[in-house]
Parts: structure tokens; C-alpha cells; sequence
């Protein structure tokens, strides 16, 4: 694994897309996942860099996702970026995570903002 | 006791003689009081007679005399009695007083009868005569006992002169007897008048009474028909907040049985477990204090959505406050549309915004040339695309913003940030957007504010950016200028002033409606683009952060609007 891995987990397969590749741009290597279920199989093996996250998800919600991972303490030095279209979802689980982005998100700003949380 | 009303009743049965007109039946019943009283004595003195023969024995020949009398006495009055009783009380008492002239002159020797110890009796029958059968009678009976005078005055064989005293002495008695008699008459007569209409009075005033009782009746009657068929619950409470008024509606709605709403406090009123403690507090302010409040407040009871006015209850009259009413709409159907309608809107613009984020995402890479660089037409394409997709992308959420306020869920997040951030990300976002139009967007911070101040700073840029986009909007020429300032220790404001076609003093009160533009054609707002729901996004975005939104504008001299907030500064 590369220094610096990004899981992304968004339904959507644009944005899923459109967040790899600014996340790519950034300099990440990147893998996508579409579903809730999967995303928590693979977490088991992996620890990113980054974590891009959406709160609605298939089979398995985000909100599970991101207390899994708030849980586990090999994901502690893990950064995590919700992305939800919900502005009062948003507020409610700040705490979860390093940044949370409401949507529209712009492919520039994810750029900017993955960039900064590379290890350098 | 009792025998002694029997008694009366006996006596009062003896006397009594019903008559239609009540001076018959007065002289009628006075003429059985004399003829029982003269029966009782007759019947007295047989009694004595017979009690003396047989303790003393004496001479029997001495004795009957008397008691011929007395039974002669008693049998004349027994026919006087029934006539009297039966027949006519006229012929009674004339028939009564010729028996006791003819026993007067039975009664001693002419000679005395004529002037001597017995003339008095003859003032008897001239008396009698006025009450018995009226007041002129007494005249009659004195003519006729003057004459028997006369005559025995005559047979007496004294002087005609003897008889000129007791005549003229009997006509002063008869002329007080009429006097008297006639004056009684005359004083029932009067008094029998005055209780005719007195009588009369009492059947007026009963008769009056007994109507307006029917017609209040049947007035509370009809309040209360119309009371029970208003389809809205009423409760009246008076000015010590015990209620004396509810209807069947008010009982329907909050599932409480009529008798248990009526002389119940307003504590008792409120004090269930379907109303929460706000809710609680509420209605009871509301109903102690209906002056403060507004109409149409919402609250839930129960799984019912309740609309409640409140009115003070005044005495015609007097003004005074004698208590309130309540009355209870029940807006469960309004209630769950509106939030249907919150619900749906708040979905659809969820579920735009992902694909318009789609859009502006792969557009953005087309620009970043991530897929390779671009020609010139394809670059302009791609920045059509862009505006456009903002466009989208600001009215989805504007509706969203709408939605959330609506349901009341838009929270506002205080946080510690720069002052002056709010004008330099105004800046980065709307000068070109000015720039444009050929517009000069211009700002300033006011020295006297803070530093830091708190806020939700994601709305407050919201506000600043909503209404400096609206400026930009609606102004041709000139351009728009920003200013923040310290209106006192307590407030700052933001004031967003524009060289536009401003807002017509008419238009004013309705430009923070929702979905409405000034000059409200739809031509208006498709030309000026949007759903008209900035202004009213920011209005309700300041009232949750306590502030107050104003506007001052003239028609084509521009507008200037101004937000009032609370200053919060940090505490370190």
C-alpha cells in the first residue's frame, strides 16, 4: 500500500467519479466503494489515509460506517470527510469526522482540501 | 290550637253567606253575626232558667213568660236566618228590623215607649237599618219610628209637642248614622279599588315577568343551539379563570366529557398529559392575557393539531372584564398537508441536488482539463454550463432553506469568526457576478466593531450574499455598497445599499413573502430569475438569530436594506 491511500464511499457513481478523481489529482491513490456492506468487509483490512464518506449508503449507512471507525483505533491517525446533501445531518455528526462537506461539493474544493491532509 | 281554629272554622261556616257582590255580602254576613248572637243569648237564657227552676224551686208561672219569649225569639231568627242564608239578605234585614220595631213596642207602656225610659230603643232599628241595608235606609226606619212616636204620643193622650224631642233627636242620630255608614261605604268602595288594581297590577307584573322569563329562555336557548352546532371547541372562562361555558365541539376535540370542562379552573383545564409543558404554559397565558396575544397560535393536544384564538369577554355596559374565550380550531388536516408538503419539497430538492452536484462536478474537470485541454468554444460551453448549473444549484437551495425553516428545523450553529470574512467572502463570490453586469460592489467594515465577533458565520454569509445578490438583481446602473456597522453596545448592523429600480411603497410589506417579487408578475420574476425566495429565506434567517430586517427604498432611487442583530463577541 502507498503512502497515501483514499477509500472513497459514495452510492452515487458520478460523485463516486468526480471525488476519486479529485482525490487522484490530489495525489491519492484511490480506491471506490458503492456499498455500505462492502466498505465495512474492507475496512477490516485496510487503513487510509483519507476516508471520503457519504451518510446514505446501501445496506450498510454511513452513520455505522463512521462509528466503526471511530471505534477502532487503528484508524486513528485516519482523516475522514462526510460528504451528505443534509445541512442538519451534517451538524449532528460533525464530531465523527475531520471535515464534513455539504453537497454541491466542487471537484476544486476536494481537491484543496484531500491535498492538505496528505502525509507528506 | 286546633279546636280553636275548628271553632272559627265552624263559626266563620255559620256567618258566612257567598255573594257576587261583596257589599251584600258583607251586610248579609253582619246580619248573621246579630242573629247568632241574639240564638246564643235566647239559647243562654232558656238555659238559665231552667238551671234557676231547678236549684230554687220557685214559682214556674214566673217563668214562662221569658222562655215563650225566648223560643219565639229563637224561632224568628231561625226564619230570618234562612232567608238570609237562602233567599235575599234585603228582605232579611228589612223583615228582621220591622220584627224588632214590632217587639220594641211590645216592649214597655206606650207612655214610656212614646217619650219615657224606652224611647232610646227606637235609635235601634234608625242604626241598624245603615249597616244592614244601606246608608239612606236609616232614614226610612226613622220616618217610620217617628210616626209610631207619633201615635204613641197620641194614644198616650199627651201633648202632640211631647214627640218633638225624640224626633228631632232621632233625626240627628240618623243623619250620623248615614254619615257613618255612608263614609264606610264609601272607604271599602275605595279600598275594594285599590285592591282591583292592585290585583290588576300584580297580574300585569307577573304576566311581564312570566314573558321575559319565556323569551330568555328561549334566547338562551338559541345561544345555546348555536354554541352546540359551532364546529369549532369554545371554552369561556370568567375573571377568576373558572370556566362556565364549554361545547360539545371543545369536548369532541380533546376527548373530554362536557361536565368535565365546565366550573373547572384553568390550571384543571390545562393540566393533562396530552399538552406538553409548553404547550401548557401557553394556552394559559393566552387565556389570562389575550390582549398580548396573536391569533391562530398552534398548539398539539393529543394527536390533534389545535389553531386557538383567545378574546377578552366585556360587560356591554360597563367595559368591565368579566373573563375569555377560547376557541379551538382543530388544523390536524393543514398541519400534516403542510408538512407533507415540507416533506416533499425538502426530498425533491434533496435529490436534485445530486445530480446537479454530478453536473457541476464533470463540468468542473472538463474546465480543470482533466480530460484534456479544451478549444476555445468548448471553453465557453463549459462556463455556460457552469452559470447555469449554479443557478440550479442556489434555487434548489433556497427551497431546501424554505423547507427546513418551515419545519423548523434550521438551527443556527454560533461559532467564533473573523468580522471581516464576511465581506471578503462576499466578495471572492459576487464581484465577478457585479463585474458582470458593469456593477461596482463596494464595502466597509466599521472601526468600532469587534474584531471576532459570534454567529452562525455560514448564515450570516447566506444573508449577506442573498441580499447583495438580490441588489445586483434588481440594479441596471451604478452598483451595490455593503457596509458593517456598530449600532450600539449591544447590536451591529449589516446595511446593503443599491442604485437600483427600487421597491414602490405599496409593494414594500410584501417583498419577504415567500415566493413573491416586488411588482409580482411572473414575468417579473422569470426575467429576474429565482423563486422569490431570497428575501424571504433572510428575513427568516435573521428572526432566528433575533434580529430584524428593515428596508427603506423610493422607485428608481434605489433601496437600502438593513439587518439589526444582537452583538455576541467572544468570551476569551
Amino acid at each position: 500500500m502507498t503512502k497515501n491511500f483514499a477509500l472513497v464511499i459514495e452510492d452515487d457513481p458520478d460523485l463516486s467519479d468526480i471525488f476519486s478523481k479529485a482525490l487522484q489529482t490530489a495525489g491519492f491513490e484511490v480506491e471506490a466503494i458503492r456499498d455500505g456492506r462492502i466498505a465495512e468487509k474492507r475496512l477490516q483490512e485496510i487503513v487510509p489515509t483519507v476516508i471520503v464518506i457519504d451518510l446514505h449508503l446501501p445496506h450498510v449507512d454511513g452513520v455505522t460506517l463512521l462509528k466503526q471507525i471511530n471505534e477502532n483505533e487503528k484508524f486513528e491517525k485516519t482523516r475522514v470527510i462526510i460528504t451528505t446533501a443534509d445541512n442538519v445531518q451534517a451538524e449532528i455528526y460533525r464530531n465523527l469526522a475531520t471535515i464534513v462537506m455539504v453537497k454541491p461539493i466542487s471537484f476544486g474544493q476536494l481537491r484543496d482540501i484531500s491535498a492538505r491532509l496528505k502525509i507528506a | 290550637m286546633k279546636l280553636y281554629e275548628k271553632i272559627i272554622a265552624t263559626y266563620n261556616g255559620l256567618v258566612d253567606v257567598p255573594s257576587s257582590d261583596p257589599d251584600d255580602a258583607r251586610r248579609r254576613k253582619l246580619l248573621n253575626i246579630i242573629l247568632v248572637g241574639m240564638m246564643a243569648v235566647a239559647g243562654i237564657l232558656i238555659l238559665a232558667i231552667t238551671v234557676l227552676l231547678l236549684l230554687f224551686a220557685f214559682n214556674p208561672n214566673e217563668a214562662v213568660l221569658p222562655i215563650i219569649a225566648s223560643v219565639a225569639t229563637m224561632i224568628g231568627v231561625s226564619i230570618f236566618y234562612l232567608i238570609n242564608r237562602w233567599w235575599s239578605g234585603r228582605v232579611a234585614s228589612v223583615s228582621f228590623l220591622f220584627f224588632l220595631m214590632f217587639v220594641i213596642t211590645l216592649s214597655d207602656s206606650p207612655a214610656e215607649l212614646a217619650n219615657g225610659r224606652s224611647v232610646f230603643l227606637f235609635a235601634i232599628p234608625i242604626v241598624v237599618a245603615s249597616v244592614l241595608i244601606g246608608s239612606t235606609s236609616t232614614f226610612v226606619f226613622y220616618i217610620l219610628c217617628s210616626i209610631e212616636i207619633i201615635i204613641l204620643v197620641l194614644y198616650a193622650g199627651k201633648p202632640a209637642g211631647a214627640a218633638v224631642f225624640p224626633v228631632v233627636s232621632f233625626l240627628f242620630l240618623a243623619l250620623i248614622s248615614w254619615l257613618s255608614s255612608r263614609s264606610l261605604e264609601q272607604a271599602l268602595k275605595d279600598l275594594r279599588i285599590i285592591n282591583i288594581n292592585l290585583d290588576n297590577l300584580v297580574t300585569e307584573r307577573t304576566q311581564a315577568l312570566s314573558e321575559s322569563l319565556t323569551r330568555e329562555r328561549i334566547e338562551a336557548g338559541r345561544n345555546q343551539a348555536i354554541l352546540n352546532s359551532i364546529a369549532d371547541g369554545v371554552i369561556v372562562f370568567n375573571a377568576e379563570n373558572s370556566s362556565i361555558l364549554a361545547n360539545p365541539a371543545l369536548s369532541e376535540l380533546i376527548k373530554t366529557p362536557s361536565d368535565e370542562l365546565t366550573a373547572i379552573s384553568l390550571n384543571e383545564f390545562v393540566h393533562t398529559a396530552d399538552l406538553s409543558g409548553t404547550n401548557q404554559k401557553m394556552i394559559r397565558e393566552l387565556i389570562e392575557q389575550p390582549e398580548r396575544s396573536e391569533s391562530g397560535v398552534r398548539v398539539e393536544w393529543g394527536k390533534k393539531s389545535l389553531s386557538v384564538g383567545v378574546a377578552r369577554v366585556q360587560d356591554t355596559a360597563t367595559r368591565e372584564n368579566i373573563g375569555a374565550v377560547a376557541v379551538f380550531r382543530d388544523v390536524t388536516r393543514e398541519a400534516e398537508l403542510e408538512k407533507m408538503k415540507e416533506n416533499f419539497v425538502a426530498v425533491v430538492s434533496h435529490e436534485l441536488r445530486t445530480p446537479l452536484n454530478a453536473l457541476m462536478g464533470l463540468t468542473e474537470m472538463l474546465q480543470e482539463g482533466i480530460y484534456g485541454a479544451m478549444n476555445e468554444k468548448q471553453v465557453s460551453i463549459t462556463e455556460r454550463l457552469m452559470t447555469n448549473i449554479t443557478r440550479l444549484l442556489s434555487m434548489v437551495g433556497d427551497l431546501l432553506d424554505e423547507a427546513q425553516i418551515g419545519a423548523g428545523k434550521l438551527s443556527i450553529n454560533p461559532q467564533v469568526f473573523k468580522t471581516g470574512s464576511l465581506l471578503e467572502n462576499l466578495h471572492s463570490t459576487m464581484d465577478k457576478i457585479a463585474a458582470d453586469k458593469g456593477l461596482a460592489l463596494s464595502s466597509n467594515l466599521d472601526p468600532a466593531m469587534p474584531e471576532n465577533i459570534v454567529g452562525d458565520h455560514q448564515r450570516l454569509q447566506q444573508i449577506l450574499i442573498n441580499l447583495v445578490n438580490n441588489a445586483i438583481k434588481f440594479t441596471e446602473k451604478g452598483g451595490v455598497h455593503v457596509s458593517i456597522l456598530r449600532e450600539d453596545p449591544h447590536h451591529w448592523k449589516i446595511e446593503v445599499t443599491d442604485t437600483g429600480i427600487g421597491i414602490a411603497e405599496n409593494e414594500i410589506p410584501y417583498i419577504f413573502e415567500t415566493f413573491r417579487q416586488a411588482s409580482n408578475t411572473a414575468m417579473r420574476t422569470r426575467q429576474h430569475g429565482g423563486f422569490g425566495l431570497g428575501l424571504s429565506i433572510v428575513k427568516q434567517l435573521v428572526e432566528i438569530m433575533n434580529g430584524r430586517i428593515t428596508v427603506a427604498s423610493q422607485t428608481e432611487q434605489g433601496s437600502t436594506f438593513t439587518v439589526l442583530l444582537p452583538l455576541e463577541t467572544a468570551q476569551y
